[in-house]
């Protein structure tokens, strides 16, 4: 398996691996899996809540070089986005970002569930926090 | 050479136009024919899941016998080409069927339960956030130092546990199909093959660990 230099450079120097405080309101936890290779990959969004600006991106995958490459490549442009423009990210652009070839695309589709997942995560908190507000100002 | 239609058990030999049924050979002028491609009707058994592999062995060896190309090798082209196509079905039949858990994935690809076509979303959270968990252990013991040795033979022994169960787990649902024939046991053989895969992996994983090898970047996934 020939791996592209993008590849490499994040496998090797992966961005933003760690953990966010999943118990936080403001953070938004995604976890995925592709059981025919048996990868996990978690990836986490901290929103500010005011703007809905993705502050930071936390990913750990267990998995295939594409597969820590590609989460790693989605959390650098997770950060600065904001939740919206987050969604629009597809697992096209991260394919030809590190030139995956066809039989890692699916390293790729997993990234863009992770981010759809975390920000689904977020958004349920979010709703929940406006909505035991709303009560609460009543 | 005509193809079969793989739903009907019933077609013409190509050969005397006699009706078939299924086997491999005419009932009439004994020409070989070209092979069903369902492993389950190839072989002459009844869609289980529960094989017994003792039988299955004994019914591949009659058929390589019946079968082997070089038995047609005077005979005509159309001949030859039934038979290096009925061996290689053979073969990979007898691949698939033997394994328990090929012969399963087999059956749940015909029935709609493929592993290629899930997502993510399809895979309980409960099991990502277990094997993720194990995943972080595993890591965690990681680095190259032998003191974590120990360790890892313990996280190796159970896995094999794991896996163990896991195999006995599916024995009882394959036998629960066999009898029910119900779609939702399916469902049920889907997601433990899935934590199986899961499970191997990380036992892969740590019996690498245990035989100091270069290793590559990641897993090859």
């Amino acid at each position: 398996m020939a791996y592209s230099q993008k590849v490499l450079d994040h496998y090797y120097n992966p961005r933003n691996v760690g953990a966010l405080d999943k118990g936080s309101p403001d953070v938004g936890t995604g976890m995925v899996g592709a059981p025919e290779c048996g990868d996990v990959m978690k990836l986490q969004v901290q929103v500010n809540r005011e703007t809905g600006v993705i502050e930071d991106a936390k990913f750990k995958t267990f998995g295939c070089g594409s597969a820590i490459a590609s989460s790693s490549l989605a959390t650098e442009w997770l950060k600065g986005k904001t939740v919206d423009e987050a969604l629009a990210i597809k697992n096209t652009d991260i394919v030809t970002e590190l030139s995956l070839p066809p039989v890692k695309i699916h390293c790729s589709v997993l990234a863009e569930d992770a981010i759809k997942a975390a920000i689904a995560d977020y958004k349920r908190k979010h709703e929940a926090r406006q909505d035991a507000q709303a009560v609460e100002a009543r | 050479m005509r193809a079969h239609d793989p739903a009907s058990t019933t077609f013409t030999c190509w050969h005397c136009t006699a009706e078939v049924t299924g086997s491999l050979f005419c009932p009439g002028c004994k020409a070989i024919q070209a092979p069903v491609r369902d492993y389950y009707r190839f072989f002459g058994l009844e869609r289980k899941l529960s094989l017994d592999t003792g039988d299955l062995q004994h019914r591949f060896y009659e058929l390589s016998r019946q079968l082997h190309p070089d038995r047609f090798q005077r005979r005509s082209p159309q001949e030859q080409q039934c038979s290096l196509e009925a061996s290689s079905v053979l073969n990979d039949g007898y691949r698939v069927l033997r394994n328990p858990i090929e012969r399963a994935e087999y059956v749940l690809k015909q029935e709609g339960f493929d592993i290629g076509e899930q997502r993510g979303k399809d895979v309980p959270p409960e099991l990502l956030e277990e094997v993720f968990e194990l995943n972080m252990v595993l890591e965690e013991m990681r680095g190259g130092e032998e003191s974590a040795r120990p360790q890892l033979e313990q996280a190796r022994t159970r896995f094999q546990d794991m896996r163990r169960e896991i195999d006995d787990q599916l024995g009882e649902l394959f036998r629960n199909y066999d009898e029910s024939r119900d779609r939702a046991v399916l469902a049920r053989i889907r997601g433990v093959l899935n934590r199986r895969r899961y499970i191997g992996n990380l036992l892969r994983d740590v019996e690498k660990e245990l035989e100091p090898a270069a290793s590559l970047p990641g897993r090859d996934g």
